[in-house]
């Protein structure tokens, strides 16, 4: 009986060792190739002022007034790289990326640890940097987990990137990842969690391919393909009661392109959903999408609006486990930068929650932003 | 007595316009940018393209040895000047971009340094360094060594 105990307790915590294992290498690692090494720390710190208008009140983020911060430490040195970022918030503080990079040629980078899914383009593209991002809210598509959000946001496992230059001026990038997926609890995707792991994450594999055709510019289009496995807790919800897992495979389209004054940036994503049920399955396919544009009228003002919506993912069972995911969204706002490295931002939006039914619940949201980065 | 005067006046005249001639010269010899590396760098030749991507964070090397470029802090005009003749874009869209490099791939940003003085330390002790600075500062200092002119005002 004790020896059960004792092993069980082992295979609990083979990843807490693996973790400390990992980063005690790294730490031997970096000493021993200090001798060109560079360490950058950069804190994003974003206060957000949020309101909604409508006839009942939306399942939705919860706080009215949020502050955030968002720590990123990166260590450089000509072969190995480390980076971590930690968030803090009214509503939660996490180690929110914890990955290890060795270049082992000039254009391939292999990462170990907990980093961004790489078929997420909004996500790889900001990350929590808040300041980053022209408008406050993200696309309901690309959502964070704890925020309804469709897709797996973390990953934690392997990813290999790999840089092919056609030519001198342009870059084709592939990414391919490898790891623990996150597993469905109550009514949100739960991420593996490094400082406190549990098991019972299933697979997450993902591929990207993106195409720069002017390296010095960050103008992309791409491609993504994912599959995850995603194991559900049955008993943490009435909802999840029946259902044992949840295979999802996307395939996604994204570009992000500047023409003088003005950006586009999109991402569409299909959806093929097979929910496994104890006593049968149910499949069911939509798309979603969204589409922002942004007019840089000064140097210090940028005018922006985005357009997100779904096709064929009313009457989704999948999404009805999601009730707060943002399923249609009609946003526009202004921002001002200012001083070195401050926005002001301000949002309107008419906006749709998913809802636990096939109707979605409506509202309007007005959004106040200050975001900088320091230092 | 007048005569001897106008004289005296002429020649404070002369005096005058040569010594506006010879910092109106002097302007001119330091409105040059050049790039420049430590003395003993192997480097001999970049190309403009070369020295846009590796102060925009992407990867180049110069025999098997990554460039490290090196940015001033001090010089409002000098990085004015970097900033549209090398770079091509804004101050706000430069910080951005390397922003978004550190953020996405923990690129390293070109190290900052706050002088001339640091930035020859910086250049002689990393071999595979690059840096800018006005052509009159480069030349005084033999611890650097010029790759190539950057800007001249015309």
């Amino acid at each position: 009986m004790i020896r059960k105990r004792r092993s069980a307790s082992c295979r609990h915590r083979w990843p807490i060792r693996l973790a400390r294992t990992v980063l005690l290498a790294a730490l031997w690692f970096s000493q021993a190739v200090r001798a060109d090494s560079q360490h950058d720390f950069l804190v994003f710190l974003s206060a957000e002022r949020f309101e909604t208008f409508s006839a009942s009140e939306p399942e939705l983020e919860g706080l009215s007034n949020r502050a955030t911060a968002d720590f990123l430490y990166v260590y450089n040195s000509d072969r190995f790289r480390v980076l971590g970022e930690y968030i803090w918030s009214d509503s939660e503080s996490e180690l929110e990326r914890l990955k290890m990079g060795w270049e082992f040629d000039e254009q391939s980078v292999l990462w170990f640890g907990r980093f961004h899914a790489i078929s997420n383009y909004w996500t790889t593209e900001y990350h929590h940097g808040q300041y980053m991002q022209t408008s406050i809210s993200r696309p309901g598509l690309e959502q964070w987990e704890d925020k309804s959000g469709p897709m797996p946001s973390h990953i934690t496992g392997l990813w290999l990137e790999k840089d092919f230059s056609p030519n001198a001026r342009s870059s084709l990038s592939l990414g391919l990842a490898a790891g623990l997926a996150p597993k469905f609890v109550e009514d949100q995707l739960v991420p593996f969690d490094v400082l406190e792991p549990e098991s019972g994450q299933d697979l997450s594999i993902s591929t990207r391919l993106v195409l720069r055709p002017d390296a010095l510019s960050t103008n992309q289009v791409g491609v993504s393909l994912a599959h995850n496995d995603i194991a559900v807790v049955s008993e943490s919800s009435p909802e999840l009661a029946d259902l044992s897992a949840i295979r999802q495979t996307t395939l996604g389209i994204f570009s992000n392109w500047q023409l003088r004054d003005w950006r586009l940036s999109t991402h569409w994503v299909y959806f093929d959903i097979d929910m496994k049920y104890f006593d049968g399955s149910v499949r069911e396919d939509f798309v979603l999408g969204y589409l922002q544009t942004e007019y840089e009228a000064t140097e210090d003002w940028t005018i922006f609006g985005r357009v997100e919506v779904g096709f064929g993912e009313d009457s989704s069972r999948y999404l009805q486990l999601l009730p707060a995911f943002i399923a249609h969204r009609h946003m526009l706002g202004v921002r001002w930068d200012f001083a070195a490295s401050h926005g002001l931002t301000l949002e309107l939006a008419e906006t749709s929650t998913q809802g636990t039914e096939s109707m979605h619940d409506s509202f309007k949201e007005f959004r106040l932003q200050w975001s900088a980065v320091f230092p | 007595m007048e005569r001897r005067i106008s004289v005296r006046v002429q020649l404070a005249k002369f005096l005058i316009l040569v010594l506006i001639m010879l910092s109106a010269e002097s302007s001119w010899a330091e409105a040059t940018v050049v790039l420049v590396t430590g003395k003993g760098s192997p480097i001999e030749h970049i190309s403009s393209l070369d020295i846009r991507k590796a102060y925009l964070g992407i990867l180049v090397k110069i025999d098997e040895k990554t460039v490290h470029p090196v940015r001033r802090r001090d010089d409002k005009h000098l990085n004015q000047i970097f900033l549209q003749s090398v770079i091509a874009m804004s101050q706000r869209s430069y910080e951005r971009r390397l922003l978004s490099l550190l953020l996405r791939l923990g690129t390293p940003r070109p190290v900052m340094v706050n002088d001339n003085d640091a930035l020859v330390q910086m250049l002689t002790s990393r071999p595979i360094a690059i840096g800018y600075m006005w052509k009159s500062d480069a030349e005084a200092d033999d611890r650097v060594r010029i790759i190539k002119v950057l800007w001249q005002e015309t």
